[in-house]
């Protein structure tokens, strides 16, 4: 097939190693978790940030949009190219570049396996502390892409609670770094979570933690999933914040524990996985309420894991719950939304009540603590009257959440497929607020356009490629 | 939303001397006592082309340069109702003009707090510790205002309200706005209301304070450095005397957390210090250690005459207590803090060697200068300085609020 000019000015520019242009070799840069997917017209696989900058300058001389790509675990679409153009891939820009253990502070590359960070530092007594369930596979650099959360946000807080500064490339394909220690508007604050519609990152600083003295991961088992939040929101109330406070219901349970054997109890409506961590003395006192506090709010069991090995592997479950489901739900569809802690029980009552008038079976697995809810609705996708119950259903949780103070997005991100519920959340002049920001990192719309931004609204995508 | 014309009843205007900034008075200083009224006075000044600095208490006002232009000044201090606070949430919303003190004694009722760290707690407002981007000495056990901040509802300069975040603990819908607003001076937009995280407030708190002799002071910083238990705050701090007790050189050291762990610190404290020689460790406990570390962190923003100044340097933890030393050494009668934690370097010396200690830290920004000294409060500009310049244009087109007070003339 001939090179489009885009494609022949890009291999011209870094060579075949670099650029990938066949139809075949570009269909793995189409899609991301999320149901959307479309062919690039190009996508580079670069060594550094100098052959990135290079490719965003060739397309925006092109007018071709440039999406940035970690591993593709996102839910939402955000690394999928609706409108063609360039894809970013960080296969290769994978390196810890840095590693300071004294000041617990590294400087990685983009593609740099979230997982295989805490892994290569461990042995120091240090560890990077945002886990997202995905982190065996998912990059730093799309991490800080997504604001990414996961189940130990309670006590150690999210992504961007992480990043001391990046370096990035910008619209126009000039490098700049940034630092939050440096006198200045907080770039690097506002370019976590922007899902790469600012800039391109090719190298992020990252505050490293010091490992805990003591861990203790307790497991304990509900009549229901109300009773198991009541016991949530009960435990924040007393002023305990332990490192996780997870959620699962019966049916999810169940599909975890056919496939790990963890150890979950089967039988219990839900089941409540408690992570303490800090100094030995809290820890122990702090098993002891938290058991004390669960019990009063109708705990059927309470058990601790008795070793590093058990612990791994009821947090490795935990992890792969949505993978489980999969094995056994023809599809599903997860939701992300949070909620104040203590509309938790409310709020699953109404998710219930939700999937019932759908007809839709309903697991729901969460990050209980934070309030961040992650209910899987199942469906089978070729049941066009199933599918559209998913959507209605999916818009009506959001509704719910909204309508109890939370909002649309806990961690996933807003992406391709909620941008048009933004709008449910924030004013027309809100958008506008955060749309003068687009408009002076990229003002052609050329970085991971379709994103964020309801359609249309305050900054209409202006070119199409 | 736009934003409503003021009521009959008009925003309070006050006296304009308390709120000079170096020698500019404003016209009019205007108090709003809600959102709107703030809205309509900003957007009423941007019409007519007034320059406007906002007013929180007034403690961080030093660390910024005097504005170019000056008409209006808008003090939040009215601004100061709690939103939306449930404890069993753990988090809550509150004005701009709230002081810190007042949060504090809000969220202690309920056994809970927010790690601020504001000089001048009092007299400090949320608001102004915000747009200062003040972060403490305790941002390495707890985090950054930055980080406790989960949504924020401003003003712009032509008098739109905006709102982004929310009230949950987990939040990536749409860009983190505030994130910007947080250490902008003012520059960009006026804060109206803030909703953080909140935090289980530790059991027990306890301030050491141990006095070293010079032959001592490696291996005391090397010790305290290396201590197991992580303090809450670890400070190295030389002259300061107004930050009790008045002895020097000492470390100054906080501990928080449960009985049982402070106890355990307290030990590992006295032993690894005794260790290095260091014979004696004073203890105040609870509201002893609240106040003392308070005075510490007041010391932060005091003068030592009309034309001291008053430098800190953000950097790495482990060469804190080296670059503190290397101004003291080339610098007579400098006083320095250096926090073992953060990295960060708190030099205070006279007008007259604030270049040299600037030169020496490398960079650093004016926390406060004395009436008679001449510095620029930020020194060399970031590298970025055209993305910001651009942030400013599109947020503030016409350089109504705080113009030339921020860093490379934002």
């Amino acid at each position: 097939m001939a090179l489009s000019a885009f494609a022949s000015r890009l291999r011209d520019a870094l060579g075949p190693e670099v650029v990938r242009s066949e139809p075949e070799d570009l269909a793995v840069y189409a899609f991301d978790a999320y149901s959307e997917d479309r062919l690039p017209s190009a996508a580079i696989v670069p060594h550094d940030a100098r052959e990135v900058a290079i490719a965003v300058r060739i397309a925006r001389d092109c007018e071709e949009p440039v999406v940035p790509r970690g591993a593709g675990t996102g839910l939402c679409g955000g690394a999928v190219p609706t409108r063609g153009g360039l894809v970013v891939s960080f296969a290769r820009m994978n390196r810890l570049v840095e590693l300071d253990v004294r000041n617990r502070r590294a400087r990685v590359q983009p593609g740099l396996i979230n997982l295989d960070l805490s892994t290569a530092i461990a042995g120091h007594g240090i560890f990077y502390a945002p886990d997202p369930s995905s982190q065996k596979i998912s990059t730093i650099g799309g991490n800080v892409g997504t604001n990414a959360g996961g189940a130990h946000c309670l006590s150690y807080g999210t992504t961007t609670n992480h990043v001391l500064g990046i370096e990035y490339v910008d619209a126009a394909g000039d490098l700049h770094r940034t630092s939050i220690d440096e006198a200045g508007y907080d770039l690097t604050g506002v370019m976590v979570g922007s899902e790469g519609t600012l800039g391109i990152i090719t190298e992020v600083d990252v505050r490293l933690l010091k490992l805990p003295e003591a861990v203790r991961v307790c497991v304990a088992a509900f009549a229901d999933v109300e009773s198991a939040s009541e016991a949530v929101s009960a435990i924040i109330g007393a002023g305990i914040v332990p490192t996780a406070l997870e959620i699962m219901d019966a049916l999810i349970t169940r599909a975890v524990e056919a496939h790990y054997h963890a150890g979950y109890p089967e039988n219990a409506g839900a089941v409540l996985l408690v992570e303490l961590a800090g100094a030995s003395d809290d820890v122990a006192a702090g098993e002891a309420s938290l058991a004390k506090i669960a019990r009063a709010h109708g705990a059927l069991s309470w058990r601790a894991a008795r070793d590093q090995a058990e612990r791994d592997l009821l947090w490795a479950a935990r992890k792969g719950a949505a993978g489980a489901m999969g094995r056994i739900a023809p599809n599903y569809y997860i939701q992300d939304a949070c909620v104040p802690r203590t509309r938790l029980p409310a709020v699953m009552h109404r998710i219930d009540a939700i999937a019932r008038e759908h007809a839709l079976p309903v697991g729901n697995v969460f990050h209980a603590g934070d309030g961040n809810l992650h209910p899987l609705l199942i469906f089978d996708r070729r049941e066009p009257r199933q599918v559209q119950a998913v959507i209605d259903a999916g818009t009506e949780i959001l509704q719910t959440c909204i309508e109890m103070g939370g909002t649309i997005s806990g961690e996933h991100g807003i992406g391709y497929e909620k941008r048009e519920t933004l709008s449910l959340v924030f004013s027309a002049d809100d958008l506008a607020t955060m749309g003068k920001v687009r408009d002076v990192f990229d003002p052609l719309r050329g970085l991971n356009p379709d994103k964020i931004f309801p359609a249309g609204a305050v900054c209409g995508e202006v070119r199409s490629a | 939303m736009i934003a409503k014309r003021p009521r009959a009843k008009r925003a309070k205007e006050a006296a304009t001397g308390a709120f000079a900034l170096g020698a500019l008075v404003p016209v009019r200083v205007v108090e709003p006592s809600d959102a709107d009224e703030l809205a309509a006075a900003l957007r009423a000044a941007n019409d007519a082309g007034e320059a406007v600095v906002l007013h929180g208490g007034g403690t961080l006002q030093g660390a910024a340069n005097a504005p170019t232009r000056y008409d209006v000044a808008i003090s939040t201090r009215r601004l100061d109702a709690l939103h939306d606070y449930d404890p069993r949430d753990l988090t809550a919303g509150v004005g701009a003009g709230t002081s810190v003190a007042q949060m504090q004694r809000t969220l202690a009722e309920h056994g809970q707090f927010l790690p601020l760290d504001a000089p001048l707690a009092s007299a400090a407002t949320i608001g102004g510790t915000l747009a200062a981007g003040w972060a403490g000495p305790r941002r390495a056990a707890y985090g950054r205002p930055r980080d406790l901040l989960i949504g924020m509802h401003v003003a712009l300069a032509d008098g739109t309200l905006a709102v982004s975040g929310g009230m949950v603990v987990k939040n990536v819908t749409g860009y983190d706005m505030g994130k910007l607003y947080v250490g902008s001076h003012g520059t960009l937009a006026a804060i109206v209301r803030a909703n953080f995280k909140v935090l289980p407030a530790p059991a027990t708190r306890r301030l050491a304070v141990a006095p070293f002799d010079e032959d001592e002071r490696y291996r005391a910083v090397a010790h305290a450095a290396a201590l197991e238990l992580e303090p809450a705050a670890l400070l190295v701090i030389d002259g300061f005397r107004e930050a009790p007790p008045p002895v020097q050189p000492r470390l100054v050291v906080l501990l928080e957390g449960s009985e049982p762990v402070v106890e355990r610190a307290t030990r590992e404290l006295r032993s690894a210090l005794g260790a290095a020689g260091v014979a004696e460790t004073r203890l105040l406990d609870r509201d002893d250690a609240a106040r003392a570390f308070q005075n510490v962190l007041d010391a932060y923003v005091a003068r030592s005459g009309d034309a001291s100044v008053t430098l800190l340097a953000r950097g790495l933890p482990s060469e804190a207590a080296l670059r503190a030393q290397r101004v003291r050494a080339a610098i007579p009668r400098a006083e320095t803090i250096a926090d073992l934690r953060t990295g960060d370097v708190v030099v205070r010396v006279e007008g007259a060697r604030a270049q040299q200690a600037r030169e020496l830290l490398g960079r650093a920004v004016v926390l406060s200068a004395g009436p008679a000294a001449q510095i620029d409060a930020w020194g060399a500009p970031p590298s970025t300085l055209a993305t910001m310049r651009a942030l400013k244009e599109g947020f503030d087109p016409r350089g109504t609020l705080a113009p030339g007070r921020f860093v490379g003339g934002l």
